[in-house]
């Protein structure tokens, strides 16, 4: 077992070199599966958060997900450095007021566990508004979540708004073709990104009453990610009483 | 009538789109207790009336939380005052003040606990009430009401806000909240004035509305006097003769607030006798909590929390006759685990940087230290037993082990202090930012804060005026001319915020009527820049009839009655006096773990000693 774990760190590259010399004529396809037979220590989380916990930023629940794991007794993989983090890698950060149905988080550990063992382990250990519907191991070198990640569908339910009123403002965007909205952030001040483009899809969806209810596709590339709140700002129906959810990720691949 | 059923959680959410942080509002919280309603027959409301921030920071509340869910018939939830922005989308739909476990209406409980911590909540204490839907005035509540009980360090003089609650807790809650509540379970169905009556024989609580204080025709207090048979005229604070288990499944917030970590209290009480300092007098006598039991409940507590760092909590962390052994201890077990410590309060000397080095090896944010004044002679009237020469030996000490940001702590408006001791903190900043400089080179940072010195009860300070206006803003104009530039940053108070704190602190009943009228004329979040309204007090000050200039720039006399006497810290008044007597000549009293200054703790808690008191004393 030490020994794979010295070679999943510091030594990998070096290993990666032996076998580049000594299988010389090797294919790229045999030369990843033979470092494949190594127990990989990257571990794939589905979960789901709701009502208390879509009420965080992406940096606490970050922290929220590192002290369950930390409750569960599950030995995370640290960085390095005077204030070592450990490894945690979300697919996209949630906007806060936004809770999320299949999001997707890469830990990497110490030392290796069955994902059933993880799941075990993580029971009762999470805050009560957060669950977990999958855990699996994935390749170490697979390429990180949030390269991948292409799109994100939402579901929003609105209230005090009318279903038509949601309709035509659904249309009235859709007929653009482009929507000038101010940057977030300071550092962003007085500069402008076009909307329409981010997104991919938005249609009137059922809801229970007393909510309307509008789906939506949003890009989620580097650089170009589009945000549900700026798209219900679009549509002027920021200002109602509206619960937000991202019910899948979509990645390459 | 507000109903008092559970908020539904689409009413609340409804909200939250409006407000900022919404995850204030909304609880969840991984430790949080959630008991059935109706299987517990006496519900308990734990208020801290400032923003969730600090509530949930506030570690006096975590043990009442933890000490009354203990008990299989109560239930503890929890409340916070919403920050402006949410009590007034609260207040547009009509929604209640509710507590975070089961969003049930705060008036929905049978007792609701609100801490007075400290005197800038006394507003808020007003604004939590209304927001709940409760009147403010114990006279105007009845039966169908929460008791309402304050407690905390704000109750050594509750004389300002006496008229708002049904009763307060002197001194140490763990035991004595038990007792109360199960004296009133045992009453809970008699009026409240007989309610209150059968709590009378509870030791350490203090009913307000068994006591008339009278006035000299002059206007200064003459007496408070017990107005029934049963009530003492005296009321000594309660004491844990041992330190109680600090609790160890702490609420986990999923929202960032000011102290997110878990807390082990290593030793209540200090020994320093600092002349200024009311926790340090109302907290005696020093318990010390075992070093085994302090290493096995932060395992416990990591264990439960998952926190990354925990605070081992004290008035003068390196006063613990262990703390080096015990750290060494802690760092050891937790070898490998990712857990950091962090040491509040040390004591200037070298001994400190020792324990904060072993404690951050390699990272070096701040270094906060209190020297409190600026020379000497200063320190030795507050009995602050340091000197400046070996003060700049312990910042050299800071810089040469790799810190870069030194915070200093200092108070100008002390007794006998001229603008001389206030040269004398610029010429030490300045001295010890040339030390920084040198060692440490241009990255170096000295971070200034000096705040106006208030008088406050139970201290040997007690009879000392607030230093006026005029004096203070000639010091901060003096201190914000001389310390400026690069590298330097200075904090100072807003006179008119320190004048209210002043006030409140060593007021009488008669402030009643003028913390309401100061929360009518909207001040709230009177610790809060952005918040507060200075403005909203000083129109309550004209319209009170109080001369409040008087109260605050006053000298008292040593013979005089104060409006806190009849409430006992165990310290006795004799001893305050013959302290500040011995201030006045420049003298310095030394560490009473070294030798008996006879405070009044020993004679006035007969047969309570134990071995984690450090009362040198004990047997005799």
């Amino acid at each position: 077992m030490s020994d794979a774990w010295r070679m999943m760190n510091g030594e990998r590259k070096m290993a990666n070199e032996e076998l580049r010399m000594t299988h010389d004529e090797a294919s790229g396809a045999e030369r990843l599966s033979s470092i494949s037979n190594l127990p990989s220590l990257r571990y794939r989380i589905t979960f789901a958060t709701q009502r208390t916990l879509a009420y965080v930023s992406v940096l606490e629940l970050g922290k929220i997900w590192e002290r369950s794991l930390r409750r569960a007794g599950i030995p995370l993989k640290y960085g390095q450095g005077y204030n070592p983090r450990p490894k945690l890698h979300f697919a996209a950060p949630l906007p806060v007021g936004c809770g999320c149905e299949a999001d997707l988080l890469d830990v990497w550990l110490e030392s290796p566990l069955t994902p059933e063992a993880l799941l075990t382990a993580l029971t009762g250990a999470t805050p009560p508004d957060l669950s977990v519907s999958d855990i699996r191991r994935v390749p170490e070198d697979e390429a990180a979540l949030s390269e991948r990640l292409s799109a994100a569908e939402y579901r929003v339910w609105l209230r005090e708004v009318a279903p038509e009123e949601v309709s035509s403002a659904i249309a009235d965007f859709l007929d653009s073709t482009s929507l000038s909205l101010p940057k977030r952030g300071h550092k962003y001040q007085g500069q402008t990104y076009d909307l329409r483009p981010l997104v991919e899809e938005l249609h009137l969806e059922n809801a229970p009453a007393p909510w309307s209810g509008l789906g939506m596709r949003l890009r989620a590339r580097p650089g170009a990610t589009g945000r549900p709140d700026e798209v219900l700002k679009a549509l002027h129906l920021s200002d109602v009483p509206q619960r937000c959810t991202r019910t899948r990720l979509i990645l390459d691949g | 009538m507000t109903s008092l059923q559970p908020i539904a959680w689409e009413t609340i959410e409804a909200l939250l789109h409006r407000v900022q942080k919404p995850g204030r509002y909304v609880g969840g919280e991984y430790n949080a207790v959630h008991k059935p309603w109706d299987a517990t027959d006496t519900h308990i409301c734990l208020a801290f009336p400032d923003i969730y921030d600090l509530g949930m920071s506030n570690f006096a509340l975590a043990i009442l939380y933890d000490r009354l869910n203990a008990q299989p018939t109560f239930l503890a939830e929890r409340a916070y005052l919403p920050a402006p922005d949410m009590i007034a989308q609260m207040r547009r739909a009509g929604m209640p003040l509710y507590a975070l476990e089961s969003y049930r209406p705060v008036a929905a409980f049978d007792l609701l606990a609100i801490s007075t911590a400290y005197e800038q909540l006394y507003t808020n204490i007003l604004e939590f009430l209304d927001l709940a839907g409760l009147p403010l005035r114990a006279a105007d509540r009845d039966a169908t009401h929460p008791l309402i009980v304050g407690g905390g360090h704000g109750t050594f003089n509750p004389e300002p806000v006496a008229a708002f609650f049904d009763v307060f807790v002197i001194g140490e809650a763990e035991d004595v909240i038990v007792e109360l509540v199960n004296t009133w379970r045992a009453v809970r169905q008699l009026p409240r004035e007989r309610q209150l009556h059968a709590l009378l024989n509870v030791p350490g609580l203090y009913i307000p509305r068994f006591y008339q204080p009278s006035y000299l025709p002059t206007g200064e207090l003459s007496a408070v006097t017990p107005t029934d048979a049963a009530a003492p005229p005296h009321i000594l604070k309660r004491l844990m003769p041992t330190l109680p288990p600090t609790p160890r499944r702490q609420l986990v917030p999923n929202v960032e607030v000011t102290h997110n970590r878990g807390v082990v209290e290593i030793q209540r009480g200090c020994t320093r006798g600092c002349r200024f300092c009311q926790a340090g007098m109302i907290t005696r006598p020093v318990r010390e909590r075992p070093a085994a039991e302090i290493v096995e409940t932060v395992a416990a507590i990591v264990d439960a929390t998952g926190y990354e760092e925990v605070a081992l909590l004290s008035l003068s962390s390196a006063d613990h006759s262990a703390i080096k052994p015990l750290l060494e201890n802690i760092l050891e077990r937790f070898k490998g685990r990712h857990l950091s410590l962090s040491l509040p309060s040390l004591r200037l000397e070298s001994f400190s940087v020792d324990l904060a080095d072993m404690l951050s090896p390699g990272r070096r944010s701040g270094f906060t230290f209190a020297p409190e004044s600026g020379s000497d002679a200063l320190r030795r009237r507050i009995n602050k037993d340091i000197a400046t020469a070996d003060l700049l030996a312990v910042a050299e000490e800071v810089f040469n082990r790799g810190w870069r940001t030194l915070k200093l702590y200092f108070m100008m408006g002390l007794p006998g202090e001229t603008d001389d001791d206030i040269e004398a903190i610029i010429e030490l900043v300045r001295r010890v930012q040339r030390l920084g400089l040198h060692i440490g080179g241009r990255k170096t940072e000295i971070h200034v804060s000096v705040s106006t010195f208030v008088p406050k009860p139970h201290t040997t300070f007690q009879w000392e005026p607030l230093a006026d206006r005029a004096t203070i803003e000639r010091r901060q104009v003096l201190l914000r001319e001389q310390l400026r530039g690069r590298g330097l940053r200075l904090a100072w108070n807003s006179y008119d915020a320190t004048r209210v704190e002043a006030l409140l602190a060593r007021g009488d009943r008669r402030l009643n009527a003028v913390v309401e009228t100061a929360w009518r004329n909207g001040a709230r979040f009177d610790a809060w820049d952005e918040w507060r309204s200075l403005e909203a007090w000083e129109r309550a000050f004209e319209s009170s009839g109080v001369d409040v200039d008087n109260d605050l720039y006053r000298r008292r006399a040593e013979d005089e009655v104060l409006p806190w006497d009849h409430l006992h810290s165990g310290v006795e008044k004799r001893f305050l006096r013959y302290d500040y007597r011995r201030s006045q000549a420049g003298e310095l009293l030394a560490d009473c773990r070294d030798g008996c200054h006879a405070c009044g703790i020993l004679v006035n808690y007969p047969g309570l000693w134990t071995a984690e008191w450090k009362c040198p004393m004990h047997g005799e």
